[in-house]
């Protein structure tokens, strides 16, 4: 008992001493600190969530698969229809086109920028500067109530309309726990480019030694958003290459 | 080390020092309270300036009088607001010609200085393109007219400052910066009353600038444009020294001096100048950058109102085709000889933007809006989604749902509802006054009469919108009378005592008991009757401006206590508040009292909010600006104005104030809409918060309360209509609420909604304004933001009996989660098609429904109760049948989807186990072939969810009967209780076969599994199978 409020007394004069004058370096090195530590994360093969969407009255079970490869897929199953979403094998992107129920690939320009996304997994800020990353401190700013640093990732440019377009998001770092709890990015093709896409991240939980959002809310600022609540998170999950893979022909 | 950072957040909440209500922030109170923008965009408003990328046909921004910069990304087709946070009267806004994608200059403050004009506060930079603003100085501007960027080196900037417009100000004239806006010199000045109205740099040599400069001033009762010290500079050395470039102007004084130089030959110039010689005032030209002008023009077009319309714009490429601001717009393709107008657009042209790489394609700002123009200005179309119109005034109905009354500046008097099926659109918006439009109100008990004014009560009118018939109520001078002097916004208003009562005030003010047809005067003059500003019909300076605008020595506010008909409340715009006890016989002024308690004299009354909790109490708001004196004044009296004190202070509050409401239920929940926003205090004035959700910093002009909804409306200059819904759970906050972890809020019975969403018309371009959320609103306290370990919320009958999953919301401060009084959709067999029908989740019947919300450890519950439409059309006792049938084919569907899920789970098992095991091959492939024929019968197997679909077997036809009887509101139809019976016997049947299947088929294969020892199929038990309570 005595360690571990003297641990507390330790963490919370870190805390404290951070905020006196943080640094993109700090702020990132207590986040990573308290949600498991540089290395666990960078040991990380792939995950594995098992969440539901509540739309309605309606519970939509997901299994979402992404791999440090880049591999990703969200297996959707509704009325006993498995639909799959977000499928990419390293090569090509996929989902399923709910009228016809038959996979359908992304369009080129979609699929570049995918490919040019690997390599961010599991975590944007995991040796960000290796991986061609920028991250400014932008200050202060209250979410939900609570003071958080405001930090901005550069990525590498994606592709819009055939242009590299600068790869701009936000994340807000709790100035208490460090831990991540809202990211914004501002939509940059189609009827929406503009508008500012809101992730709303909580009920952090650890699992294996790593700390996880097990609610996730997306939405767009100053609008309505959907939660997708994380049952359970398996670490290193099993998987077999066809899962990623387009079934369709040619 | 995570488990300690968990344990070490957990308690930290529990050891911080406590909150309380007087120290709280906004942002930690009001949580998830968010407002809703219902324009309209129909008439838009005051659009100030327009600003195109260079290179980029795609991206504009414009800047407006009073509702911020918007940025359009597709050429015009949507537009979407950058500047919420920060004051929203723009001056100009800038693109860096080095860095077009990104960074963006806002000077603030309007510089089409009429009389209701914004104020703004400074320099602003974007280097994201509009995403992230930082503030770079300049606060005391007021007013910004030119930014000029150097063409090579972002950081070197020229800025105008037109400055204040209320008063003496040193914060005028041109300055630079050269670390781009970290620090600024002022590098040309001439006088604390002289600003610049326009700064051009060449485009061929930035050491090259013009700046005009405009001696001007407004006063409360005066326009004054021109004086020895306007006039028309150029620099050729980067602004070190200036020298005056007048030959050939006319003798004499100046007033407001537009210019441009042509973009495709900068010897070429243009001017239009306001002389003290009307018949010199026009257009002049200038072919050798400025040595000599002519005189080419001085059409009305050219010389109407200089200080509203001092903006000419010059073609790309034709040096001699210019455009000029005006009351309707004008080109000149002749260098500014003749001119013809502009195609067809609302009045009040403010600024005009070619796309310099298309100059067909033209963008004009006005009074009504932005247009665009594909054929250089000859044809215009409205862009429809800017919902930037200026209210001066709003009120209330008590209908269902409610309506909101207004007058816009320069766009007429309107109606329109708070909520419609689809959204507020443009075509729920009634006109019901024209000109420029104040206050509207409509009749307290009978809403279809109401009344409404144009400027300076020049007209008021009843009007009766079922009748549709208009009658002019404006009184009128008798015998004896003086002049009257109405406000340009005249206060009208109705009595809570007796719904036939009007008033109206001049420097009298009058009552109607008669809805206007007769009227009374119950008053002296209440206002100081200064002579000295009563003589606006020498307004306006060089070019007399007498438009009503500047009349002075009125009464501004009027208000009857709610509590007693005999206690009125008048405010004037000179700074008195009087109150009579006795309907009018006496009043006693209590300005003195005021002037004790620390307000300036003289200092406009905007608006007298008379207590309901007691006659004697009223709230006063001041508004100082036209003074030049930004400060806050509110101040609140509870001896019928004998003492007055102040409740705010310029520490929390930012912006002087125009409006006020108090709350009905707590007299320490008060409501202050300012210059730049609206703020809340929940401790009578202790403790000032702004309100930010969804809320811009724009002017708030008037603030309304309904008290059935307990909604807060407000009237803004500048964005419209907005209503913060239900702020109820404001009234509950103490101090011992926010100590819980979680605390419900006390909420109303709530009504089911069944009117039908039929409605959204609206095309993709058009604004349309959001509806509140419908459902039940579950309102509860957060002391911190929740981020570790699961929250859950779930609704339970009072039984415990589980009815469904709801998102919590987990921010610090207020959370708001609706509930659509649904259930969970039925579990629904597999087939290969969605079955529309059956995604529908049961409504709940009326009553009480428990409310639990799972946070790490704890729960926290509360009750709410639920009821049926008072006025509906269906009778209680059809509504039981229609949850009876709507039951019975939910658990049908279940009763389905578990028989299927056993068909599919053994007809796997047994095509799995019988691979590998051959003895099994007979009775697996029998089973297979029933249950498998079964499967066909009972639901689509083939096809799409589109027009590739199978026909509907037994699992479609059930969700559909199922969705189509669960929608309903009433009791089913005998056709569709016919259709219920055929599937009912169906699904007898099905399940009939089901079993045949079982006691044989499967029973023989389960045998031969036994004998094979081979482990049967997992088959889930009934309830595990529907279970949805995870």
């Amino acid at each position: 008992m005595k360690k571990i409020l003297f641990s507390i007394a330790m963490v919370s004069i870190s805390i404290l001493g951070m905020a006196q004058d943080a640094t993109v370096e700090t702020i990132l090195d207590n986040y990573f600190e308290n949600t498991g530590g540089r290395e666990a994360w960078s040991e990380l093969k792939g995950h594995k969530l098992t969440a539901s969407v509540e739309m309605q009255g309606m519970t939509i079970p997901l299994e979402i698969y992404a791999m440090k490869d880049g591999r990703t897929i969200t297996k959707v199953s509704v009325m006993g229809m498995d639909l799959s979403q977000d499928a990419f094998d390293g090569e090509v992107s996929w989902g399923t086109n709910f009228m016809s129920m038959e996979p359908e690939l992304s369009d080129e320009e979609t699929t570049e920028n995918i490919k040019r996304d690997i390599g961010d997994y599991p975590n944007p800020f995991l040796d960000y500067e290796d991986k061609g990353y920028s991250v400014e401190l932008m200050g202060k700013e209250s979410i939900d109530g609570m003071e958080c640093y405001k930090l901005k990732l550069t990525k590498k440019p994606i592709l819009v309309d055939g242009e590299d377009v600068e790869n701009v998001s936000y994340y807000f770092f709790d100035t208490e726990n460090f831990v991540v709890v809202q990211q914004e990015s501002e939509m940059v093709t189609g009827e929406m480019k503009g508008e500012i896409s809101v992730t709303m991240l909580s009920d952090y939980q650890e699992v294996d030694g790593l700390m996880f959002p097990f609610s996730i809310s997306q939405g767009v600022k100053d609008g309505e958003s959907q939660a997708i609540e994380i049952i359970e998170i398996e670490l290193n999950p099993e998987v077999e290459d066809e899962m990623f893979q387009f079934p369709g022909g040619e | 080390m995570i488990k300690i950072v968990t344990a070490c957040a957990l308690l930290l909440s529990t050891t911080l020092v406590a909150q309380t209500i007087s120290d709280l922030k906004g942002e930690e109170l009001f949580g998830g309270m968010k407002a809703r923008h219902i324009g309209p965009a129909l008439m838009s408003g005051r659009v100030s300036d327009i600003e195109g990328h260079p290179t980029d046909k795609s991206t504009i921004y414009i800047g407006t009088a009073g509702g911020g910069v918007w940025k359009s990304q597709d050429g015009g087709v949507h537009f979407k607001s950058i500047f919420d946070d920060y004051c929203q009267s723009i001056g100009t806004v800038a693109i860096d010609p080095n860095s077009p994608d990104k960074t963006i200059w806002v000077g603030t403050g309007e510089v089409w200085t009429r009389n209701s004009t914004s104020v703004g506060d400074g320099i602003y930079k974007s280097v994201d393109g509009g995403t992230n603003w930082k503030k770079m100085g300049l606060e005391k501007s007021d007013r910004i007219s030119s930014i000029q960027i150097h063409p090579d080196n972002s950081d070197i900037i020229f800025v105008g400052v037109q400055g204040a417009l209320w008063g003496e100000s040193k914060d005028r004239g041109v300055y630079k910066t050269t670390d781009g806006g970290l620090t600024w010199e002022k590098i040309f000045y001439i006088d604390e009353n002289t600003g610049c109205s326009d700064l051009v740099m060449d485009p061929t040599n930035s050491d090259v600038m013009y700046a005009s400069f405009w001696e001007h001033r407004r006063t409360a009762w005066s326009f004054s444009s021109g004086g020895n010290s306007s006039a028309l500079y150029k620099t050729i050395n980067g602004g070190k020294t200036w020298n005056k470039i007048h030959n050939g102007f006319p003798e004499g004084k100046y007033g407001r001096i537009a210019f441009a130089i042509a973009p495709s030959d900068s010897k070429i110039l243009y001017s239009v100048v306001e002389a003290e010689n009307a018949s010199k005032s026009g257009m002049y030209r200038s072919a050798d950058a400025g040595v000599t002008w002519s005189h080419t023009n001085s059409d009305f077009a050219l010389t109407i109102r200089p200080f509203y319309f001092a903006r000419i714009v010059v073609h790309p490429t034709k040096p001699n085709t210019i455009m000029k601001a005006g009351l309707f717009g004008s080109v000149s393709k002749d260098g500014g000889k003749t001119f013809k107008g502009l195609g067809s657009m609302h009045p009040d042209i403010h600024d005009i933007w070619y796309d310099v790489n298309d100059p067909d394609k033209v963008f004009v700002g006005t009074d009504g809006g932005l247009y665009r123009s594909l054929n250089a200005a000859q044809t215009m179309e409205r862009i429809e989604n800017l919902p930037i119109c200026q209210f001066y005034h709003v009120a209330i109905d008590d209908q269902v749902p409610y309506n909101v009354y207004g007058g816009l500046q320069d766009n007429g008097s309107w109606f329109g509802p708070s909520r419609s099926p689809g959204g507020v659109e443009a075509r729920d918006w009634k006109v019901i006054g024209v000109g420029d439009g104040f206050r509207v109100y409509p009749h307290p008990t009978e809403p279809h009469i109401m009344y409404s004014e144009m400027q300076g009560a020049e007209t008021v009118w009843r009007y009766d919108s079922k009748a549709r018939q208009t009658k002019v109520i404006t009184p009128m001078p008798g015998e004896g009378d003086p002049k009257l002097r109405f406000n340009w916004n005249a206060p009208i208003t109705t009595s809570s005592n007796n719904p036939d009562r009007l008033y109206i005030g001049s420097q009298f003010v009058y009552i109607s008991n008669d809805r206007g047809d007769t009227w009374k005067k119950i008053s002296g003059d209440l206002t100081t009757n200064d002579p000295a500003k009563q003589n606006q019909a020498e307004s306006g300076g060089l070019s007399i401006d007498n438009s009503g605008a500047e009349n002075h020595c009125t009464i501004f506010s009027i208000v009857e206590s709610t509590l007693d008909e005999k206690v009125i409340w008048a405010g004037t715009d000179d700074g008195n508040v009087q109150v009579t006890q006795n309907g009018g016989k006496t009043w006693s002024n209590t300005t003195s009292a005021l002037l004790s308690a620390g307000l300036p004299s003289n200092t406009w009354c905007y608006h007298i909010e008379a207590s309901v909790f007691d006659k004697g109490t009223a709230y006063a708001v001041f508004d100082g600006h036209t003074k030049n004196d930004p400060n806050t004044y509110c101040y609140k009296t509870t001896d019928f104005g004998k003492t007055w004190k102040s409740i705010v202070n310029n520490e929390s509050v930012y912006g002087f104030a125009r409006s006020f409401q108090e709350d009905f239920e707590n007299p320490d929940l008060l409501f202050l809409g300012t210059e730049f926003g609206l703020y809340i205090t929940i401790d009578g004035g202790g403790n000032w918060m702004k309100f930010e959700n969804n809320m811009p910093s724009t002017p708030v002009h008037y603030i309304d309360m309904q008290a059935r909804t307990s909604d807060v409306i407000l009237g803004t200059h500048g964005r419209g209509i907005i209503i913060i819904d239900d702020v109820s759970a404001l009234r509950q906050v103490t101090n011992e609420v926010i100590s819980k972890d979680l605390h419900f809020m006390k909420v109303p019975t709530f009504t089911m909604n069944e009117e039908s969403t039929f409605g959204g018309t609206s095309t993709e371009t058009q604004f349309v304004g959001d509806n509140p959320r419908s459902g039940a609103r579950i309102s509860y306290y957060l002391n911190k933001r929740h981020t570790f370990g699961k929250m859950k919320m779930k609704v339970f009958d009072l039984d415990g009996n589980f009815i469904t999953k709801l998102t919590p919301s987990k921010k610090k401060g207020l959370n708001t989660v609706y509930w659509n009084y649904n259930s969970m959709a039925p579990k629904v067999a597999a087939g290969k098609t969605f079955v529309q029908g059956a995604f529908f989740a049961p409504r709940v019947p009326a009553g009480s429904y428990k409310i639990v919300i799972e946070k790490g450890k704890e729960t926290f519950e509360t009750k709410i109760k639920v009821e049926y439409p008072k006025n509906s059309v269906f009778t209680l006792k059809e509504r039981k049948y229609q949850e009876e049938v709507t039951k019975k084919l939910f658990d049908m569907n279940e009763e389905l989807a578990y028989m299927v899920y056993q068909l599919d789970t053994w007809s796997k098992h047994a095509k799995n186990k019988s691979k590998k095991e051959p003895k099994l091959s007979k009775t697996a492939t029998k089973l297979v072939s029933e249950l498998t024929n079964l499967k066909e019968n009972v639901a689509i197997t083939t096809g799409d969810n589109y027009v590739g679909r199978a026909e509907n077997q037994l699992r479609e036809d059930l969700g559909a009967i199922y969705g189509t009887l669960g929608g309903n509101y009433g009791p089913p139809t005998s056709s569709q209780m016919a259709n219920v019976k055929l599937i009912e016997g169906e699904l007898e049947e099905a399940m009939n076969k089901w079993k045949s299947i079982e006691s044989g088929a499967l029973k023989k294969y389960k045998s031969a599994l036994t004998q094979l020892e081979i482990k049967e199929a997992q088959i889930k038990s009934f309830e595990d199978y529907i279970k949805k309570n995870k």
